[in-house]
């Protein structure tokens, strides 16, 4: 079990993540709107794995990816595309995204995703 | 013409009769107590069950056959029927499945062969593979680009419901014929369109939880709603022929008879 931001500009996104990954026993400590916002929030939280919608306002997901891997190398960062975003997937993944989980979520796929990559390596 | 004999299960008045199908180039003898010969070019649907064919022919009074068999004979009769049967039918690359749940799978290969439109499906049909999807699976058809050996070609994806995951396979063949079949599954697959106005941002927020494997207490309580506007929700959802229903859940109360036991039961708990 980890502890979770969440990075989404929608609250409902946000709200239903957050009850999907508390459901599976996980810890949210935080959340942020944009990309901006969860750079901040990673510094001051710490947390075990950041899931990163890919379009934000301000700084997307991607450039929030980046900031965060240049902040901390071995950062968790699962990224949440929609379907047929996969050529998007692909960019995450060379920026340092360590998964990815497809909107509209499904709780069963998200807990999995975030299991699989908390245990990986950093 | 030479013909071959397989053992096979053929499904006559609810039951399953074993019997030797004979199998041709060009079709297959059912004997009885069925007793039909059926050529491939007469059929007019194939559908796949698990380790079943349903076989359906075509003219005033359509003869249907349901065959059990081993998987072997199965990919026989499968690869002999789409070759001849009444389909809108394309030589193209397939790769199916490409993308399960929206990962990429790793190890998905572009398979050179046909695409064959029936009436219940789309049939991918190769030297090795025979893949079905029913027409009543598919959630979404589109055009659309995919970088294929360094290059940018546009391709026709299909996505489906599979085991309750969303599986995406990709048909590649020049661009004048991708539009083609774009233009044919969209009109087969007609039913599934939805104008963007049809459901509430609500209906659509619940659809989503529905999706996401939320129970009517947790979007109750998500969207700070009551249960007689989830239920009429649910109602427009149903008429709308996008959701079913999984299950009945009731609600109770205790009867007095009910509160004297729960009240009994706690006293001698607290002994």
């Amino acid at each position: 079990m980890g502890k979770i931001l969440i990075v989404d500009d929608t609250l409902f996104m946000r709200t239903l993540l957050k009850n999907i990954l508390v459901g599976g026993g996980h810890q949210v400590v935080g959340e942020a709107g944009d990309g901006e916002e969860a750079v901040g929030k990673y510094k001051e939280l710490k947390p075990d794995l950041v899931t990163m919608d890919v379009v934000m306002p301000k700084m997307n997901g991607i450039e929030a990816l980046k900031a965060i891997k240049q902040l901390d190398a071995g950062a968790r960062v699962v990224m949440c595309t929609a379907v047929g975003q996969e050529q998007m997937v692909k960019l995450a993944i060379k920026s340092g995204a360590k998964g990815y989980i497809v909107k509209p979520f499904q709780a069963p796929k998200v807990l999995e995703e975030v299991k699989n990559v908390l245990a990986a390596p950093a | 013409m030479t013909t071959k004999t397989v053992p096979a299960k053929i499904e006559h008045n609810g039951a399953w009769v074993v019997a030797q199908i004979g199998i041709r180039e060009d079709g297959m003898e059912i004997p009885a107590p069925i007793g039909v010969d059926i050529l491939y070019k007469k059929i007019q649907d194939l559908e796949e069950r698990k380790n079943e064919l349903v076989v359906t022919t075509s003219g005033g009074s359509p003869i249907v056959v349901r065959i059990r068999s081993v998987e072997k004979v199965l990919a026989v009769l499968k690869r002999l029927i789409l070759t001849s049967c009444i389909a809108y039918r394309l030589a193209a690359y397939f790769m199916s499945p490409a993308i399960r749940g929206g990962v990429l799978i790793t190890d998905a290969q572009w398979e050179k062969g046909s695409i064959a439109v029936v009436k219940t499906g789309i049939w991918f049909v190769s030297k090795d593979h025979q893949i079905s999807i029913p027409l009543a699976h598919v959630t979404n058809i589109e055009l659309t680009k995919r970088e294929i050996q360094g290059k940018n070609l546009d391709v026709v994806m299909i996505d489906y419901l599979e085991n309750g995951s969303v599986v995406s396979s990709l048909v590649l063949c020049p661009l004048s014929t991708l539009q083609l079949l774009l233009n044919f599954l969209k009109d087969a697959t007609k039913g599934i369109e939805m104008k963007g106005d049809e459901l509430d941002p609500v209906s659509q927020q619940v659809a989503m939880l529905v999706y996401s494997g939320m129970d009517s207490h947790g979007i109750e309580n998500m969207l700070n709603i009551q249960h007689k506007q989830l239920d009429s929700i649910y109602d427009r959802l149903l008429e709308l022929d996008i959701a079913e229903v999984a299950m009945m859940r009731r609600e109770i109360q205790l009867t007095p008879k009910g509160v004297k036991f729960i009240s009994d039961a706690t006293k001698s708990q607290i002994k």
